[in-house]
């Protein structure tokens, strides 16, 4: 449309050219200054007059230029007259320079107006889109890949790493157009300088207008004194004379003032009186967390059964384990009220108010300081501590074992009847079966070293033998002192019936017990009214001490070889008698019944001394070879060490043993002492004996023998000891003796 | 140097043996680096070397250990290099005391002696191989090599509990002695068809003195002596010839005989009473006696009071006196003129009886755990000596392997055992408790025969006892 608008004009100043020809000069200059628009056509329709169509482009417009800087018109047209393809005119202007004040100021340079389409489009070609003029916007060269490099390294100023579509030149921002963007990316005015929130000018303002809005006299309030501010002020003033409200000071002033009033202090500990240093706060013990069976919805192996619901609901109230049934419920607010709740916490209440609590002091000892100090075993060296020798061959459990006098031979005897006499290394050098029914309960040999005679009880049958093992003087010499007694034996046991007028059976028979035995070596026997249990040798050899427990009256016998003759000491014995020992150097002689042991003086005929071990049953009992001291076992596993000086009480009991305790047995020179129980081992001790009265016996523990088996709830049966070294002799239910050393 | 694979490595031989010593000429040589002990052994048996009629098994110690790799691994263990010349050092190898047999008797076995050329009893002469034996069941036995019985005693006469011997020994090739539970000693005549394979035992003299029964005897050969220690506390000096033994005392025996009801025949053999009687104790439950090993006018005696008495016979006075607090039961006089005892207590005891020393216990011999019942020295050298104990074994002691026992202090020495016999048929089985059922009672180690031992089992075992030690 712009190019017909031109034409017609230009054909319109084309008619009044030659009228305006003679209004040439001053008259022009006026009608200029009133409206541009005129003047200007005027000037293009003079100029256009005189255009010569052959005059080159460029000399025409440094000519426009001249005449325009001098700022007078020129007639000169800014325009070429060209035919375009159909033939019409077609007027090219020149291009326009955009100086400071021209309108075109906002063209650009070289706009590619290939409009919204992607620039992608043009990439197989060699330029970009066209410019306003038809034109081929060339692409710019694009550098080689180092140049890149070197460009991304070296980075322009402004360089955002995009290209301009429409110049396909790296896009540059330069600092006032990153300031823009960074303004609207903020939400902020884009332009600086710009103020969204000016100070708002109020309309209606204290200035008095020269027009009021309202005509209206003042009201009479304003004159009237205000009866709600005397009441205000009223009620200050009564503050103030009431001293409620001060006068203003300032701080340092009312520090001033506050430090001259004197400090009042009040003592309230004056009447203190001392309590305890704790108070005694026990806290209540805490419930137990509720378990499983407490949830509403349990597992189903806490629910009661049938039969236990009904156990639970028969029992009475107060012997249920359980003060509620586990029950299911689908939800929780299913689950009803707890009716035994307030009974609950009032007996929780109850309990915790009546029970008393208390605080209980701990003791804060060391154990280890409570134990004595003994000596260490290895100190109280030499004593048993291996098994030398296992003896076999017998049959049954072997009952007794004894050392002889010299300590070479050991013999045995047991339940098969047999009494056997061994080397120490385990040979069975000699054996006679005394009894084909009863077993052999105790044997001891004759203390006497000059003899070698073992005295045997089995059943009611005391026996005398010789093992013929010893040479052959000690042979005869025990011969002697067996016979030595055969004479007497007629004519005394008829005087002392005579004498005392009983005539009761004799308490024993003497005599030769079969050729069979005697071609053995068992040369003498007696026969008393009740299986002997115990027997017990006087140290000179000639006396010997029976107890046979069920004899009644006649249950403790002592028997003297060199007569032949059997005596019973004792009309009436309170308990059954267990065991009775000589004293190893005066004439007592102690009888153990199942729970005391009397000391009796034989030639005075009269009791010395009652101990009472505290046992509930003795099982044995053995002298001390100094003679002050007893060792008692008893058969409800107590080992109780008696000084005879000290009081009829124990001195010491020791309770070491799992079960019942069968021997006990004192060295006869060291200080050692072992017994027997049947959990099957043997328990050496070491007692020591002090001449001295003020110090007290040392007893330790030193070794716990082990080997024998327990066969049938009986384990070691008998325990003796060699008569000089430290070697222990043991006789096992499993039918084995061992020697320990 | 070779460059062969097979390198060789230069190696000089040294020993300390004198009969073994190579010519010096020969003993630097090249041998392969990869030879082993018996290799070496090998090489030194053969012709050029020693050149041995009999190929004598050799150890070598190289750097002061025994070579038991070839020698190129023994140079990288060294970190040496194969040029360097190493020195071996060769000796005679030891082989463990290995079981050879074993004799079969009725009762236990309480003695065993030995008769051998190189017994001290056949002194120089030949004798045959013989063992005899002395049981429980009261008969000497005698054995040959091949455990064939050559020779039973006729049975006791004496009763049948007291018939049972504890101690034998032989006299000559031709004479035993026994004793036991009986107070008398008993000297048989071991007569010999002439091929040697059957014999017989007739008694030949009877020895009464002792009151009490005979733990042990001791025979010097050379000067035709005996030495009995007895419970009754005496020591006993005897001859068994018949001219030169004293008559007995008639009390002794005919005490005896009258006593015995005729329980006992006449005595067929003579009776002879002792050269000398030292009454050294009241009494004693075991005691032991021996000679001195050279001088045979010196005896060791102890008893169970825990003293070791030395005696000279030729005034039967008591010379000196050492005491212990152990019981010992056996004595055996080694040739250092230390006197081994051992007896009640699993130690084995060194005793140097001269006066002149200070301490009393030289060493100790620890590794039995029962009893010592019997001890020998060693026939071939004056260092070792065997034990037997009731814990049936017999053990093999080299009194140069001094392990210093720290438990003991410094002036204690303890000695381990080299060897450990077994019984053969306890073989590869756990000791048993207490030794039950294989005590060993007594031993002996000879030369010929090696190491001979008798006891509970009622078995003589015969086990190797050449170069047990080096």
């Amino acid at each position: 449309m712009a190019p017909p608008r031109p034409s017609r004009k230009r054909k319109e100043s084309v008619g009044s050219v030659e009228s305006d020809y003679g209004l040439e000069g001053a008259v022009l200059d006026g009608v200029l200054s009133d409206s541009g628009d005129e003047s200007g056509a005027e000037s293009e329709v003079g100029s256009a007059g005189f255009d010569d169509p052959n005059v080159d482009d460029e000399e025409h417009s440094s000519d426009a230029d001249s005449v325009s800087d001098a700022g007078d018109l020129s007639d000169k047209p800014n325009y070429k007259v060209v035919k375009d393809a159909d033939g019409n005119e077609r007027y090219e202007y020149a291009e326009i320079d955009p100086v400071y004040d021209s309108d075109d100021s906002d063209a650009r340079e070289q706009t590619n107006t290939i409009g919204n389409i992607p620039l992608s489009f043009y990439d197989s070609y060699p330029h970009i889109g066209y410019d306003i003029n038809g034109r081929k916007v060339m692409r710019p060269a694009t550098g080689e890949a180092l140049d890149a490099l070197l460009d991304s390294i070296e980075l322009p100023k402004g360089w955002t790493g995009l290209t301009d579509p429409e110049t396909g030149k790296p896009l540059n921002l330069s600092q006032d157009e990153l300031e823009l963007l960074r303004r609207i990316q903020m939400g902020e005015a884009p332009e600086d300088g710009y103020d969204p929130y000016p100070e708002m000018v109020p309309y209606f303002t204290g200035i008095e207008e020269k027009m009021p809005l309202s005509a209206a006299p003042e009201p009479k309030r304003r004159f009237l004194p205000s009866k709600h501010e005397a009441k205000r002020i009223a009620k200050l003033v009564r503050a103030i004379k009431e001293g409620k409200i001060q006068p203003y000071k300032s701080p340092e002033e009312r520090e001033k003032e506050e430090e001259e009033v004197e400090e009042t202090y009040y003592d309230i500990w004056a009447n203190e009186e001392p309590q305890e240093r704790h108070i005694m706060h026990v806290p209540a013990p805490k419930l137990a967390p509720p378990g499983y069976d407490m949830s509403y919805n349990p597992p189903p192996e806490y629910l009661p059964t049938d039969e236990e619901r009904k156990g639970w609901e028969q029992t009475d109230p107060e012997e249920r384990e359980k003060e509620y049934l586990p029950a299911q419920y689908d939800a929780l607010r299913k689950v009803p009220g707890y009716g035994n709740f307030v009974k609950e916490r009032f007996e929780r209440c109850l309990d915790l108010y009546l029970a008393p609590r208390v605080r209980k002091n701990r003791l804060n000892i060391d154990p280890n300081s409570l134990l004595p100090k003994l000596p260490r075993p290895d100190e109280l060296k030499p004593f048993p501590t291996h098994c030398r020798t296992v003896f076999h061959g017998r049959e049954g459990r072997v009952r007794t074992v004894a050392f002889s006098p010299y300590g070479n031979w050991v013999a045995s005897g047991g339940d098969d009847g047999t009494v056997g006499v061994w080397d120490p290394n385990g040979n069975l050098a000699w054996s006679a079966r005394l009894s084909t029914e009863e077993p052999v309960n105790v044997i001891r040999w004759r203390p006497n070293k000059d003899t070698f005679i073992l005295a045997a009880a089995a059943g009611e049958e005391l026996f005398f033998v010789i093992p013929p093992l010893c040479d052959i003087k000690t042979l005869e010499a025990s011969r002697e002192i067996l016979d030595a007694g055969f004479g007497y034996a007629a004519n005394g046991a008829h005087a002392t019936t005579a004498v005392n007028g009983f005539k009761q059976d004799r308490p024993a028979k003497w005599g030769r017990p079969g050729s069979k035995l005697e071609a053995s070596g068992v040369l003498l026997k007696a026969t008393v009214r009740a299986p002997i249990k115990m027997l017990s040798w006087h140290r000179r050899g000639d006396f010997l001490c029976t107890v046979s427990p069920t004899g009644q009256k006649s249950s403790v016998a002592i028997h003297t070889l060199s007569k032949h003759l059997s005596q019973i000491p004792f009309r009436r014995l309170p308990g059954l008698p267990q065991a009775a020992h000589f004293h190893p150097t005066r004439p007592f002689f102690f009888v153990a019944t199942q729970r005391l042991i009397r000391c009796y003086d034989l030639q005075r005929q009269e009791l010395v001394k009652s101990l009472q071990p505290g046992a509930r049953w003795i099982s044995g009992f053995d002298v001390h070879p100094g003679g002050d001291n007893l060792i008692v076992g008893s058969y409800d596993r107590r080992l109780l060490w008696h000084d005879m000086d000290l009081s009829s009480r124990p001195y010491k009991t020791m309770r070491f043993h799992s079960e019942a305790i069968r021997a006990v047995k004192y060295h006869r020179s060291l200080p050692l002492f072992a017994d027997a129980s049947d959990d099957g081992t043997v328990q050496v001790f070491h007692g020591r004996v002090v001449s001295d009265l003020m110090e007290s016996a040392t007893i330790v523990p030193v070794k716990m023998l082990k080997g024998h088996k327990v066969v049938s709830k009986l384990g070691v049966m008998d325990v003796d000891w060699h008569p000089s070294h430290p070697w222990c002799l043991s006789a096992g239910a499993d039918g084995t003796c061992r020697l320990w050393a | 140097m070779d460059i062969d694979p097979p390198a060789q490595v230069k190696v000089i031989f040294t020993t300390k043996e004198p009969d073994l010593l190579l010519p010096e000429s020969k003993q630097q040589l090249l041998v392969p680096a990869d030879v082993k002990r018996y290799g070496l052994s090998r090489i030194l048996n053969s012709e050029s070397m020693l050149n041995t009629s009999a190929p004598i098994p050799l150890d070598f110690i190289a750097n002061g250990t025994f070579l038991s790799t070839s020698i190129s691994e023994h140079l990288a263990a060294e970190g040496l290099s194969h040029e360097t010349t190493i020195t071996l050092e060769y000796a005679r190898s030891l082989v463990p005391p290995v079981y050879e047999a074993s004799f079969e008797h009725d009762d236990w076995v309480s003695a065993v002696d030995v008769l051998s050329p190189s017994a001290p009893v056949a002194a120089g002469a030949d004798a045959d191989e013989r063992v005899a034996s002395a049981s429980y069941d009261g008969l000497v036995r005698v054995w040959d090599r091949s455990g064939n019985l050559v020779a039973v005693s006729p049975p006791s006469v004496a009763s049948q509990y007291r018939k049972r011997l504890d101690t034998m020994k032989w006299l000559s090739p031709k004479q035993l002695v026994s004793a036991g539970l009986e107070e008398r000693i008993t000297v048989w005549d071991y007569d010999k068809t002439d091929d040697g394979s059957v014999g017989s035992l007739k008694p030949r003299l009877e020895l009464w003195g002792h009151d009490k029964r005979i733990h042990s005897l001791a025979v010097n050969a050379s000067t035709g002596r005996m030495l009995s220690s007895s419970e009754d506390g005496r020591l006993g000096l005897w001859s068994w010839s018949k001219q030169k033994a004293p008559p007995a005392d008639p009390e002794c025996f005919a005490f005896t005989h009258f006593s015995k009801k005729g329980q006992i025949a006449a005595p067929k053999s003579a009776q002879r009473g002792p050269l000398a009687m030292v009454k050294l104790n009241d009494d004693s439950p075991i005691s032991a006696a021996t000679f001195h090993h050279k001088d045979p006018t010196v005896a060791y005696w102890t008893s169970g009071d825990g003293t070791v008495r030395t005696i000279d016979l030729t005034t039967a006075k008591e010379v000196s006196r050492l005491a212990t607090q152990h019981q010992f039961s056996c004595l055996a006089a080694l040739p250092n003129s230390l006197v081994a005892a051992a007896g009640r207590l699993d130690n084995i005891v060194l005793l140097d009886p001269r006066e002149s020393t200070a301490t009393t216990t030289a060493m100790t011999l620890k590794g039995h755990v029962n009893w010592v019942s019997s001890l020998c020295p060693s026939p071939e050298n004056d260092y070792s000596l065997v034990s037997g104990s009731w814990d049936s074994t017999c053990r093999v002691w080299d009194l140069r392997r001094v392990d210093s026992d720290p438990s003991t202090g410094s002036g204690r020495r303890a000695i381990k055992p080299a060897y450990t016999i077994k019984r053969q048929w306890l073989e590869g089985k756990k000791l048993p408790e207490a030794g039950d059922g294989a005590k060993v009672l007594s031993v002996v180690w000879d030369k010929t025969w090696g190491i001979v031992s008798g006891g509970e089992d009622k078995k003589v075992q015969v086990n190797r006892g050449r170069n047990l030690l080096s």
